[in-house]
Protein backbone atom coordinates (compact mmCIF):
# COMPACT_ATOMS: atom_id res chain seq x y z
CA UNK A 1 0.00 0.00 0.00
CA UNK A 2 2.85 2.34 0.91
CA UNK A 3 4.56 1.61 -2.42
CA UNK A 4 1.37 2.27 -4.42
CA UNK A 5 0.74 5.41 -2.39
CA UNK A 6 4.25 6.76 -3.03
CA UNK A 7 4.02 5.87 -6.71
CA UNK A 8 0.72 7.66 -7.19
CA UNK A 9 1.65 10.74 -5.20
CA UNK A 10 4.98 10.93 -7.06
CA UNK A 11 3.15 10.53 -10.38
CA UNK A 12 0.71 13.30 -9.52
CA UNK A 13 3.56 15.61 -8.54
CA UNK A 14 5.51 14.81 -11.76
CA UNK A 15 2.47 15.46 -13.95
CA UNK A 16 1.72 18.72 -12.13
CA UNK A 17 5.31 19.88 -12.73
CA UNK A 18 5.05 18.89 -16.40
CA UNK A 19 1.79 20.77 -16.80
CA UNK A 20 3.19 23.85 -15.10
CA UNK A 21 6.16 23.70 -17.47
CA UNK A 22 4.00 23.78 -20.60
CA UNK A 23 4.38 27.27 -22.06
CA UNK A 24 1.96 26.79 -24.95
CA UNK A 25 -1.48 25.63 -23.96
CA UNK A 26 -4.33 25.73 -26.46
CA UNK A 27 -7.24 27.98 -25.51
CA UNK A 28 -9.57 27.50 -28.46
CA UNK A 29 -10.15 25.72 -31.75
CA UNK A 30 -11.56 25.84 -35.25
CA UNK A 31 -12.93 22.46 -36.35
CA UNK A 32 -13.57 22.14 -40.09
CA UNK A 33 -16.68 20.08 -40.82
CA UNK A 34 -16.59 20.28 -44.63
CA UNK A 35 -13.23 20.26 -46.40
CA UNK A 36 -10.49 22.15 -44.64
CA UNK A 37 -10.65 25.80 -43.62
CA UNK A 38 -7.31 27.50 -43.09
CA UNK A 39 -7.61 29.89 -40.18
CA UNK A 40 -5.46 32.87 -39.34
CA UNK A 41 -5.76 35.25 -36.38
CA UNK A 42 -5.64 38.77 -37.82
CA UNK A 43 -6.37 40.93 -34.80
CA UNK A 44 -6.68 40.52 -31.04
CA UNK A 45 -7.45 42.79 -28.12
CA UNK A 46 -3.71 43.47 -27.89
CA UNK A 47 -4.03 45.38 -31.19
CA UNK A 48 -6.30 47.96 -29.56
CA UNK A 49 -9.69 46.35 -30.11
CA UNK A 50 -12.32 45.47 -27.45
CA UNK A 51 -14.98 42.85 -28.16
CA UNK A 52 -15.81 42.97 -31.88
CA UNK A 53 -19.28 42.30 -33.24
CA UNK A 54 -20.33 43.31 -36.78
CA UNK A 55 -17.79 43.17 -39.59
CA UNK A 56 -17.86 44.54 -43.12
CA UNK A 57 -15.24 44.13 -45.81
CA UNK A 58 -15.31 47.17 -48.05
CA UNK A 59 -12.87 48.50 -50.59
CA UNK A 60 -9.80 46.64 -49.29
CA UNK A 61 -10.41 47.39 -45.63
CA UNK A 62 -12.17 45.64 -42.79
CA UNK A 63 -14.67 47.74 -40.84
CA UNK A 64 -15.26 46.55 -37.28
CA UNK A 65 -18.18 47.36 -34.98
CA UNK A 66 -16.33 47.10 -31.66
CA UNK A 67 -19.25 46.47 -29.34
CA UNK A 68 -17.15 46.02 -26.20
CA UNK A 69 -14.75 48.85 -27.08
CA UNK A 70 -17.62 51.27 -27.92
CA UNK A 71 -16.05 52.24 -31.23
CA UNK A 72 -16.12 51.71 -34.97
CA UNK A 73 -12.69 50.70 -36.27
CA UNK A 74 -11.06 50.21 -39.67
CA UNK A 75 -8.21 47.88 -40.51
CA UNK A 76 -6.19 47.61 -43.68
CA UNK A 77 -4.05 44.42 -43.88
CA UNK A 78 -0.50 45.18 -42.83
CA UNK A 79 -1.44 48.37 -41.00
CA UNK A 80 -2.61 49.14 -37.48
CA UNK A 81 -6.22 49.70 -36.42
CA UNK A 82 -7.80 53.10 -36.99
CA UNK A 83 -10.68 54.48 -34.91
CA UNK A 84 -13.44 55.96 -37.09
CA UNK A 85 -15.86 56.79 -34.28
CA UNK A 86 -16.01 56.32 -30.53
CA UNK A 87 -18.00 57.33 -27.44
CA UNK A 88 -17.22 61.00 -28.00
CA UNK A 89 -19.61 60.84 -31.00
CA UNK A 90 -22.46 59.55 -28.81
CA UNK A 91 -22.33 55.90 -29.87
CA UNK A 92 -22.32 53.08 -27.33
CA UNK A 93 -22.41 49.48 -28.60
CA UNK A 94 -22.09 49.41 -32.40
CA UNK A 95 -23.68 46.25 -33.73
CA UNK A 96 -23.90 45.95 -37.53
CA UNK A 97 -22.33 47.90 -40.40
CA UNK A 98 -23.38 48.86 -43.91
CA UNK A 99 -22.12 51.04 -46.74
CA UNK A 100 -24.78 53.33 -48.15
CA UNK A 101 -25.31 54.27 -51.78
CA UNK A 102 -23.60 57.61 -50.91
CA UNK A 103 -20.40 55.77 -49.83
CA UNK A 104 -20.91 56.66 -46.16
CA UNK A 105 -20.49 54.06 -43.38
CA UNK A 106 -23.66 53.38 -41.36
CA UNK A 107 -24.05 51.33 -38.21
CA UNK A 108 -26.72 50.24 -35.74
CA UNK A 109 -26.31 50.43 -31.97
CA UNK A 110 -28.13 48.08 -29.64
CA UNK A 111 -27.55 50.23 -26.56
CA UNK A 112 -27.73 53.83 -27.83
CA UNK A 113 -30.22 52.89 -30.57
CA UNK A 114 -30.80 54.63 -33.90
CA UNK A 115 -28.59 54.45 -36.98
CA UNK A 116 -25.32 56.36 -37.17
CA UNK A 117 -23.53 57.74 -40.20
CA UNK A 118 -19.88 58.46 -40.93
CA UNK A 119 -19.56 60.52 -44.10
CA UNK A 120 -16.60 60.37 -46.45
CA UNK A 121 -15.15 63.47 -44.78
CA UNK A 122 -15.00 61.59 -41.43
CA UNK A 123 -17.91 63.39 -39.73
CA UNK A 124 -20.16 61.28 -37.47
CA UNK A 125 -23.87 62.10 -37.16
CA UNK A 126 -27.17 60.50 -36.16
CA UNK A 127 -29.02 59.31 -39.26
CA UNK A 128 -31.97 57.72 -37.50
CA UNK A 129 -32.95 59.29 -34.19
CA UNK A 130 -32.67 56.74 -31.31
CA UNK A 131 -36.15 57.85 -30.17
CA UNK A 132 -37.55 56.24 -33.33
CA UNK A 133 -35.67 52.96 -32.75
CA UNK A 134 -34.30 52.64 -29.23
CA UNK A 135 -32.25 49.48 -29.81
CA UNK A 136 -31.14 48.54 -33.31
CA UNK A 137 -29.65 45.23 -34.47
CA UNK A 138 -29.24 44.09 -38.09
CA UNK A 139 -28.42 46.62 -40.79
CA UNK A 140 -27.99 46.32 -44.55
CA UNK A 141 -28.03 48.60 -47.55
CA UNK A 142 -30.07 47.70 -50.62
CA UNK A 143 -27.96 47.62 -53.77
CA UNK A 144 -28.00 51.32 -54.76
CA UNK A 145 -30.92 51.87 -52.44
CA UNK A 146 -31.93 52.80 -48.91
CA UNK A 147 -30.95 51.10 -45.66
CA UNK A 148 -32.93 48.44 -43.84
CA UNK A 149 -32.59 48.08 -40.06
CA UNK A 150 -33.90 45.52 -37.57
CA UNK A 151 -34.95 46.62 -34.11
CA UNK A 152 -35.22 44.89 -30.77
CA UNK A 153 -38.95 45.74 -30.69
CA UNK A 154 -39.55 43.28 -33.54
CA UNK A 155 -39.60 45.69 -36.49
CA UNK A 156 -37.84 45.57 -39.83
CA UNK A 157 -37.65 49.16 -41.03
CA UNK A 158 -36.65 50.74 -44.28
CA UNK A 159 -34.77 53.98 -43.66
CA UNK A 160 -35.59 56.12 -46.70
CA UNK A 161 -33.66 59.17 -45.48
CA UNK A 162 -32.75 60.87 -42.21
CA UNK A 163 -35.52 59.86 -39.75
CA UNK A 164 -37.82 58.73 -42.58
CA UNK A 165 -39.10 55.22 -41.92
CA UNK A 166 -41.24 52.58 -43.55
CA UNK A 167 -42.24 49.35 -41.80
CA UNK A 168 -41.24 46.41 -44.03
CA UNK A 169 -42.08 43.47 -41.73
CA UNK A 170 -42.53 42.34 -38.14
CA UNK A 171 -40.14 39.64 -36.89
CA UNK A 172 -39.16 38.48 -33.42
CA UNK A 173 -35.54 39.66 -33.57
CA UNK A 174 -34.01 40.70 -36.90
CA UNK A 175 -30.45 40.28 -35.58
CA UNK A 176 -28.61 40.42 -38.89
CA UNK A 177 -29.49 41.33 -42.49
CA UNK A 178 -27.94 40.76 -45.92
CA UNK A 179 -29.05 41.53 -49.46
CA UNK A 180 -28.26 39.44 -52.50
CA UNK A 181 -27.48 41.09 -55.83
CA UNK A 182 -31.17 40.91 -56.86
CA UNK A 183 -32.39 42.97 -53.92
CA UNK A 184 -33.80 40.05 -51.92
CA UNK A 185 -33.28 40.52 -48.19
CA UNK A 186 -32.16 37.62 -45.97
CA UNK A 187 -32.87 38.05 -42.26
CA UNK A 188 -31.23 36.09 -39.43
CA UNK A 189 -33.60 35.91 -36.45
CA UNK A 190 -31.79 34.53 -33.39
CA UNK A 191 -34.88 34.44 -31.17
CA UNK A 192 -37.02 32.60 -33.69
CA UNK A 193 -34.00 30.44 -34.68
CA UNK A 194 -34.91 30.98 -38.31
CA UNK A 195 -33.64 32.44 -41.54
CA UNK A 196 -36.16 34.58 -43.43
CA UNK A 197 -36.27 35.78 -47.01
CA UNK A 198 -38.04 39.02 -47.77
CA UNK A 199 -38.28 39.09 -51.54
CA UNK A 200 -37.92 42.22 -53.62
CA UNK A 201 -41.69 42.07 -54.11
CA UNK A 202 -42.22 42.11 -50.33
CA UNK A 203 -43.15 38.44 -49.74
CA UNK A 204 -41.80 36.95 -46.48
CA UNK A 205 -40.67 33.28 -46.42
CA UNK A 206 -39.05 31.12 -43.75
CA UNK A 207 -36.05 29.33 -45.22
CA UNK A 208 -34.25 27.32 -42.54
CA UNK A 209 -37.20 26.55 -40.33
CA UNK A 210 -36.68 24.87 -36.95
CA UNK A 211 -33.40 23.38 -38.10
CA UNK A 212 -31.98 21.60 -35.03
CA UNK A 213 -28.81 23.23 -33.67
CA UNK A 214 -29.32 26.47 -35.63
CA UNK A 215 -29.70 29.93 -34.17
CA UNK A 216 -28.39 32.53 -36.63
CA UNK A 217 -26.40 35.43 -35.21
CA UNK A 218 -24.92 37.12 -38.25
CA UNK A 219 -25.26 36.68 -42.02
CA UNK A 220 -23.11 37.69 -44.97
CA UNK A 221 -23.67 37.32 -48.71
CA UNK A 222 -20.64 35.91 -50.52
CA UNK A 223 -22.05 36.09 -54.06
CA UNK A 224 -23.23 33.31 -56.36
CA UNK A 225 -26.26 32.61 -54.18
CA UNK A 226 -24.08 31.60 -51.20
CA UNK A 227 -24.53 33.01 -47.69
CA UNK A 228 -22.37 32.43 -44.63
CA UNK A 229 -24.10 32.50 -41.26
CA UNK A 230 -22.62 32.49 -37.75
CA UNK A 231 -24.36 30.89 -34.78
CA UNK A 232 -23.04 32.08 -31.43
CA UNK A 233 -25.35 29.82 -29.39
CA UNK A 234 -24.03 26.64 -31.00
CA UNK A 235 -20.56 28.04 -31.89
CA UNK A 236 -20.98 27.14 -35.56
CA UNK A 237 -20.48 28.57 -39.02
CA UNK A 238 -23.05 27.62 -41.66
CA UNK A 239 -23.14 27.91 -45.42
CA UNK A 240 -26.53 28.43 -47.05
CA UNK A 241 -27.57 28.29 -50.68
CA UNK A 242 -30.97 27.60 -52.20
CA UNK A 243 -29.58 24.51 -53.92
CA UNK A 244 -27.69 22.92 -50.99
CA UNK A 245 -29.73 24.29 -48.10
CA UNK A 246 -28.16 24.87 -44.72
CA UNK A 247 -24.87 23.12 -44.03
CA UNK A 248 -22.58 23.48 -40.98
CA UNK A 249 -19.00 24.02 -42.14
CA UNK A 250 -17.14 24.79 -38.91
CA UNK A 251 -17.46 24.41 -35.15
CA UNK A 252 -15.58 26.69 -32.79
CA UNK A 253 -14.57 26.09 -29.18
CA UNK A 254 -12.85 27.59 -26.15
CA UNK A 255 -11.93 31.26 -26.56
CA UNK A 256 -13.45 31.14 -30.05
CA UNK A 257 -16.81 29.70 -28.94
CA UNK A 258 -18.68 33.01 -29.04
CA UNK A 259 -18.61 33.71 -32.78
CA UNK A 260 -20.33 36.96 -33.70
CA UNK A 261 -19.93 38.98 -36.89
CA UNK A 262 -19.09 37.79 -40.39
CA UNK A 263 -18.12 39.24 -43.74
CA UNK A 264 -16.42 37.99 -46.87
CA UNK A 265 -13.91 39.71 -49.11
CA UNK A 266 -13.96 39.81 -52.89
CA UNK A 267 -11.74 36.68 -52.96
CA UNK A 268 -14.21 34.55 -51.00
CA UNK A 269 -12.28 34.55 -47.74
CA UNK A 270 -14.36 34.66 -44.56
CA UNK A 271 -13.72 37.14 -41.73
CA UNK A 272 -15.17 36.36 -38.32
CA UNK A 273 -15.28 38.21 -35.02
CA UNK A 274 -15.17 36.43 -31.66
CA UNK A 275 -15.99 37.83 -28.26
CA UNK A 276 -14.04 36.15 -25.47
CA UNK A 277 -15.45 38.33 -22.71
CA UNK A 278 -17.25 41.57 -23.35
CA UNK A 279 -16.79 42.70 -19.79
CA UNK A 280 -13.04 42.17 -20.09
CA UNK A 281 -12.94 43.71 -23.59
CA UNK A 282 -11.36 40.68 -25.22
CA UNK A 283 -11.84 39.32 -28.67
CA UNK A 284 -10.36 38.04 -31.91
CA UNK A 285 -10.74 38.65 -35.63
CA UNK A 286 -10.03 35.47 -37.61
CA UNK A 287 -9.87 34.94 -41.35
CA UNK A 288 -10.87 31.54 -42.76
CA UNK A 289 -9.73 30.54 -46.20
CA UNK A 290 -11.77 27.71 -47.71
CA UNK A 291 -9.97 24.64 -49.08
CA UNK A 292 -8.79 24.97 -52.66
CA UNK A 293 -8.52 28.74 -52.36
CA UNK A 294 -4.93 28.79 -53.65
CA UNK A 295 -5.78 26.59 -56.65
CA UNK A 296 -8.79 28.73 -57.51
CA UNK A 297 -6.71 31.89 -57.21
CA UNK A 298 -4.04 30.44 -59.50
CA UNK A 299 -6.63 29.31 -62.05
CA UNK A 300 -8.31 32.70 -62.19
CA UNK A 301 -5.01 34.55 -62.08
CA UNK A 302 -6.19 36.86 -59.29
CA UNK B 1 5.16 13.01 -23.94
CA UNK B 2 2.53 14.08 -26.51
CA UNK B 3 3.93 11.51 -28.98
CA UNK B 4 3.80 8.76 -26.36
CA UNK B 5 0.24 9.69 -25.47
CA UNK B 6 -0.85 9.63 -29.13
CA UNK B 7 0.89 6.28 -29.77
CA UNK B 8 -0.74 4.66 -26.74
CA UNK B 9 -4.13 6.03 -27.73
CA UNK B 10 -3.76 4.76 -31.32
CA UNK B 11 -2.76 1.30 -30.08
CA UNK B 12 -5.83 1.12 -27.82
CA UNK B 13 -8.26 2.58 -30.37
CA UNK B 14 -7.08 -0.07 -32.80
CA UNK B 15 -9.43 -2.50 -31.01
CA UNK B 16 -12.41 -0.31 -31.94
CA UNK B 17 -14.39 -0.80 -35.16
CA UNK B 18 -13.34 -4.46 -35.58
CA UNK B 19 -16.09 -6.40 -33.87
CA UNK B 20 -19.73 -5.45 -33.38
CA UNK B 21 -19.85 -7.45 -30.12
CA UNK B 22 -16.72 -5.84 -28.67
CA UNK B 23 -17.94 -2.34 -29.60
CA UNK B 24 -21.38 -3.06 -28.12
CA UNK B 25 -19.74 -4.33 -24.90
CA UNK B 26 -17.52 -1.24 -24.70
CA UNK B 27 -20.58 0.95 -25.23
CA UNK B 28 -22.36 -0.87 -22.42
CA UNK B 29 -19.39 -0.32 -20.10
CA UNK B 30 -19.34 3.39 -20.97
CA UNK B 31 -22.97 4.37 -21.11
CA UNK B 32 -24.90 1.97 -18.91
CA UNK B 33 -24.59 3.22 -15.30
CA UNK B 34 -25.48 -0.19 -13.89
CA UNK B 35 -22.67 -1.94 -15.78
CA UNK B 36 -20.21 0.93 -15.38
CA UNK B 37 -20.61 1.75 -11.71
CA UNK B 38 -22.98 -0.84 -10.26
CA UNK B 39 -20.29 -3.38 -9.23
CA UNK B 40 -18.16 -0.65 -7.64
CA UNK B 41 -21.14 0.62 -5.66
CA UNK B 42 -21.83 -2.98 -4.62
CA UNK B 43 -18.21 -3.35 -3.41
CA UNK B 44 -18.61 -0.12 -1.45
CA UNK B 45 -21.86 -1.36 0.16
CA UNK B 46 -20.25 -4.75 0.96
CA UNK B 47 -17.36 -3.01 2.66
CA UNK B 48 -19.71 -0.70 4.56
CA UNK B 49 -21.87 -3.48 5.96
CA UNK B 50 -19.23 -6.28 6.26
CA UNK B 51 -19.04 -8.07 9.60
CA UNK B 52 -16.12 -7.67 12.00
CA UNK B 53 -15.13 -6.33 15.40
CA UNK B 54 -16.45 -2.89 16.39
CA UNK B 55 -12.97 -1.38 15.98
CA UNK B 56 -12.58 -2.90 12.54
CA UNK B 57 -16.02 -1.72 11.39
CA UNK B 58 -15.28 1.75 12.79
CA UNK B 59 -11.97 1.85 10.91
CA UNK B 60 -13.70 0.85 7.65
CA UNK B 61 -16.44 3.41 8.10
CA UNK B 62 -13.87 6.15 8.77
CA UNK B 63 -12.00 5.29 5.56
CA UNK B 64 -15.19 5.07 3.49
CA UNK B 65 -16.55 8.36 4.84
CA UNK B 66 -13.23 10.07 4.03
CA UNK B 67 -13.41 8.49 0.54
CA UNK B 68 -16.86 9.98 -0.07
CA UNK B 69 -15.67 13.37 1.18
CA UNK B 70 -12.68 13.21 -1.18
CA UNK B 71 -15.03 12.74 -4.20
CA UNK B 72 -16.56 16.18 -3.72
CA UNK B 73 -13.11 17.78 -3.48
CA UNK B 74 -11.92 15.89 -6.56
CA UNK B 75 -14.91 17.04 -8.52
CA UNK B 76 -14.07 20.65 -7.74
CA UNK B 77 -10.32 20.20 -8.47
CA UNK B 78 -11.01 18.47 -11.79
CA UNK B 79 -13.53 21.07 -12.93
CA UNK B 80 -11.07 23.86 -12.10
CA UNK B 81 -8.31 22.19 -14.12
CA UNK B 82 -10.70 21.46 -17.02
CA UNK B 83 -11.57 25.16 -17.22
CA UNK B 84 -7.86 25.95 -17.64
CA UNK B 85 -6.91 23.29 -20.19
CA UNK B 86 -8.61 23.22 -23.58
CA UNK B 87 -8.23 19.73 -25.01
CA UNK B 88 -10.98 18.10 -27.09
CA UNK B 89 -11.68 14.39 -26.87
CA UNK B 90 -9.48 12.23 -29.15
CA UNK B 91 -12.33 11.29 -31.52
CA UNK B 92 -12.91 15.00 -32.19
CA UNK B 93 -9.24 15.44 -33.01
CA UNK B 94 -9.69 12.97 -35.86
CA UNK B 95 -11.16 15.90 -37.87
CA UNK B 96 -9.19 18.82 -39.35
CA UNK B 97 -8.64 21.03 -36.29
CA UNK B 98 -6.69 24.20 -35.76
CA UNK B 99 -5.86 25.01 -32.16
CA UNK B 100 -5.60 28.57 -30.86
CA UNK B 101 -2.23 28.87 -29.13
CA UNK B 102 -1.49 32.40 -27.97
CA UNK B 103 -2.45 34.54 -30.94
CA UNK B 104 -1.93 31.88 -33.59
CA UNK B 105 -4.05 29.12 -35.06
CA UNK B 106 -1.92 25.99 -35.39
CA UNK B 107 -3.09 23.08 -37.55
CA UNK B 108 -3.07 19.80 -35.61
CA UNK B 109 -2.42 16.66 -37.66
CA UNK B 110 -5.65 14.61 -37.48
CA UNK B 111 -5.51 11.60 -35.14
CA UNK B 112 -6.58 8.37 -36.77
CA UNK B 113 -9.89 7.16 -35.34
CA UNK B 114 -11.58 3.79 -35.74
CA UNK B 115 -15.30 4.49 -35.53
CA UNK B 116 -17.10 1.87 -33.39
CA UNK B 117 -19.58 -0.36 -35.19
CA UNK B 118 -22.19 -0.04 -32.44
CA UNK B 119 -23.24 2.02 -29.45
CA UNK B 120 -23.42 5.62 -28.38
CA UNK B 121 -19.91 6.48 -29.61
CA UNK B 122 -20.98 5.79 -33.18
CA UNK B 123 -23.82 8.32 -32.84
CA UNK B 124 -21.57 10.79 -31.01
CA UNK B 125 -19.12 10.60 -33.92
CA UNK B 126 -21.90 11.25 -36.45
CA UNK B 127 -23.23 14.17 -34.41
CA UNK B 128 -19.71 15.58 -34.15
CA UNK B 129 -19.40 15.60 -37.94
CA UNK B 130 -22.40 17.95 -38.01
CA UNK B 131 -20.81 20.16 -35.38
CA UNK B 132 -23.14 18.99 -32.61
CA UNK B 133 -20.56 18.74 -29.86
CA UNK B 134 -21.43 19.22 -26.17
CA UNK B 135 -19.08 21.75 -24.53
CA UNK B 136 -17.69 19.19 -22.07
CA UNK B 137 -16.42 17.17 -25.07
CA UNK B 138 -13.97 20.01 -25.71
CA UNK B 139 -12.42 19.85 -22.24
CA UNK B 140 -11.55 16.23 -21.63
CA UNK B 141 -8.40 16.80 -19.58
CA UNK B 142 -8.24 15.44 -16.95
CA UNK B 143 -10.82 12.66 -16.97
CA UNK B 144 -13.59 13.03 -14.36
CA UNK B 145 -14.26 9.29 -14.52
CA UNK B 146 -10.61 8.44 -13.87
CA UNK B 147 -10.36 10.75 -10.85
CA UNK B 148 -13.72 9.69 -9.44
CA UNK B 149 -13.51 5.92 -9.82
CA UNK B 150 -9.81 5.66 -8.93
CA UNK B 151 -10.46 7.47 -5.66
CA UNK B 152 -13.53 5.36 -4.96
CA UNK B 153 -11.85 2.03 -5.74
CA UNK B 154 -8.68 2.91 -3.81
CA UNK B 155 -10.82 3.95 -0.84
CA UNK B 156 -12.61 0.59 -0.93
CA UNK B 157 -9.22 -1.14 -1.21
CA UNK B 158 -7.91 0.65 1.89
CA UNK B 159 -11.00 -0.45 3.83
CA UNK B 160 -11.44 -4.03 2.49
CA UNK B 161 -8.78 -5.81 0.47
CA UNK B 162 -10.94 -8.31 -1.49
CA UNK B 163 -13.72 -5.87 -2.40
CA UNK B 164 -11.05 -3.28 -3.15
CA UNK B 165 -9.20 -5.51 -5.63
CA UNK B 166 -12.48 -6.18 -7.48
CA UNK B 167 -13.31 -2.46 -7.52
CA UNK B 168 -9.81 -1.54 -8.74
CA UNK B 169 -9.89 -4.15 -11.51
CA UNK B 170 -13.39 -3.09 -12.59
CA UNK B 171 -12.28 0.55 -12.61
CA UNK B 172 -9.17 -0.18 -14.68
CA UNK B 173 -10.65 -2.59 -17.20
CA UNK B 174 -14.32 -1.66 -17.54
CA UNK B 175 -14.48 2.03 -16.67
CA UNK B 176 -11.15 3.43 -17.85
CA UNK B 177 -9.93 1.12 -20.60
CA UNK B 178 -13.27 1.35 -22.43
CA UNK B 179 -13.00 5.16 -22.47
CA UNK B 180 -9.57 5.02 -24.10
CA UNK B 181 -10.46 2.34 -26.64
CA UNK B 182 -13.58 4.25 -27.70
CA UNK B 183 -11.73 7.56 -28.13
CA UNK B 184 -13.53 9.40 -25.34
CA UNK B 185 -10.26 9.97 -23.49
CA UNK B 186 -6.57 9.84 -24.25
CA UNK B 187 -4.20 7.94 -21.92
CA UNK B 188 -2.95 11.33 -20.62
CA UNK B 189 -6.50 12.35 -19.62
CA UNK B 190 -6.89 9.06 -17.77
CA UNK B 191 -3.42 9.03 -16.18
CA UNK B 192 -3.68 12.58 -14.85
CA UNK B 193 -7.29 12.03 -13.75
CA UNK B 194 -6.29 8.86 -11.89
CA UNK B 195 -3.29 10.62 -10.30
CA UNK B 196 -5.54 13.45 -9.12
CA UNK B 197 -8.01 10.88 -7.78
CA UNK B 198 -5.30 9.03 -5.90
CA UNK B 199 -3.74 12.23 -4.58
CA UNK B 200 -7.10 13.60 -3.40
CA UNK B 201 -8.01 10.33 -1.74
CA UNK B 202 -4.72 9.95 0.15
CA UNK B 203 -4.81 13.58 1.19
CA UNK B 204 -8.28 13.11 2.66
CA UNK B 205 -7.29 9.80 4.32
CA UNK B 206 -4.22 11.49 5.78
CA UNK B 207 -6.36 14.29 7.22
CA UNK B 208 -8.98 11.83 8.49
CA UNK B 209 -6.27 9.85 10.29
CA UNK B 210 -4.62 12.91 11.85
CA UNK B 211 -5.95 16.48 11.86
CA UNK B 212 -9.58 15.51 11.34
CA UNK B 213 -9.42 12.26 13.32
CA UNK B 214 -11.90 13.46 15.93
CA UNK B 215 -14.52 14.38 13.31
CA UNK B 216 -13.90 11.21 11.24
CA UNK B 217 -14.15 8.94 14.30
CA UNK B 218 -17.31 10.66 15.49
CA UNK B 219 -18.85 10.26 12.03
CA UNK B 220 -17.92 6.58 11.90
CA UNK B 221 -19.36 5.92 15.38
CA UNK B 222 -22.57 7.75 14.49
CA UNK B 223 -23.07 5.55 11.42
CA UNK B 224 -22.70 2.47 13.65
CA UNK B 225 -25.03 3.78 16.34
CA UNK B 226 -27.70 4.90 13.85
CA UNK B 227 -27.30 2.06 11.36
CA UNK B 228 -30.77 2.49 9.81
CA UNK B 229 -30.39 6.21 9.18
CA UNK B 230 -26.86 5.72 7.86
CA UNK B 231 -28.06 2.98 5.47
CA UNK B 232 -30.81 5.29 4.15
CA UNK B 233 -28.35 8.10 3.44
CA UNK B 234 -25.81 5.66 2.00
CA UNK B 235 -28.40 4.31 -0.48
CA UNK B 236 -28.95 7.87 -1.78
CA UNK B 237 -25.20 8.45 -2.00
CA UNK B 238 -24.67 5.21 -3.91
CA UNK B 239 -27.42 6.09 -6.38
CA UNK B 240 -25.53 9.31 -7.07
CA UNK B 241 -22.23 7.38 -7.25
CA UNK B 242 -23.72 5.04 -9.88
CA UNK B 243 -24.71 8.14 -11.86
CA UNK B 244 -21.11 9.45 -11.47
CA UNK B 245 -22.39 12.43 -9.47
CA UNK B 246 -24.10 13.81 -12.59
CA UNK B 247 -26.72 15.69 -10.61
CA UNK B 248 -24.11 17.01 -8.20
CA UNK B 249 -21.96 18.16 -11.14
CA UNK B 250 -24.90 20.06 -12.64
CA UNK B 251 -25.55 21.70 -9.31
CA UNK B 252 -21.87 22.63 -8.90
CA UNK B 253 -21.75 23.95 -12.47
CA UNK B 254 -24.73 26.20 -11.83
CA UNK B 255 -23.17 27.50 -8.59
CA UNK B 256 -19.84 28.20 -10.35
CA UNK B 257 -21.64 30.00 -13.21
CA UNK B 258 -23.55 32.16 -10.74
CA UNK B 259 -20.36 32.98 -8.81
CA UNK B 260 -18.50 33.80 -12.05
CA UNK B 261 -21.27 36.12 -13.21
CA UNK B 262 -21.21 37.91 -9.84
CA UNK B 263 -17.41 38.25 -9.52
Amino acid sequence: VKFVRSLLVGGAAAITILLAGCDQVATGMVLSLVGELQGEVLLTSADGMGSPDGLLWHDGQLLIADEGGNAVLAWIPGRSLRTLADRSSGISSPEALAIGADGAVYWSDDTAGGVWRLDTAGHVSSYLDPRLASSTEGLAAMPNGPLVVGTNDHRLLEVRGPNRLLLRARLRKPESLAFDEFGNLFVADDEDDALYLLTKEGRLRRLADHHPGFSPESISYAGGGVFYITDSRHSKLFRYSEMDGLEPIARFGGDLANVQGITTDDRGRIYLSFQTGRRHRKGYIVRLTPEGYGAREAATGT
Amino acid sequence: LVGLNDSLYLALNDFSGRSWFLDAAISLAMDNPLVKAGPIAACFAFCWFAQGSTEERERRRRILLATLASLAILLFANRTLQKEVFLPRPFILSQPVQMLEGNRLIARPPLHYNVPLAGEMKSRFEQMRHGDIPDNFLRSFPSDHAAFFTALALGIFLACRTAGVIALLWTAVVVLLSRMVSGMHSPADIAVGAAIGAFGLFLMQFLAARQLRLIADSGARLTLRYEGHAAAVLSLVLVEVVGTLDNTKKLMGSIIDVLESVF
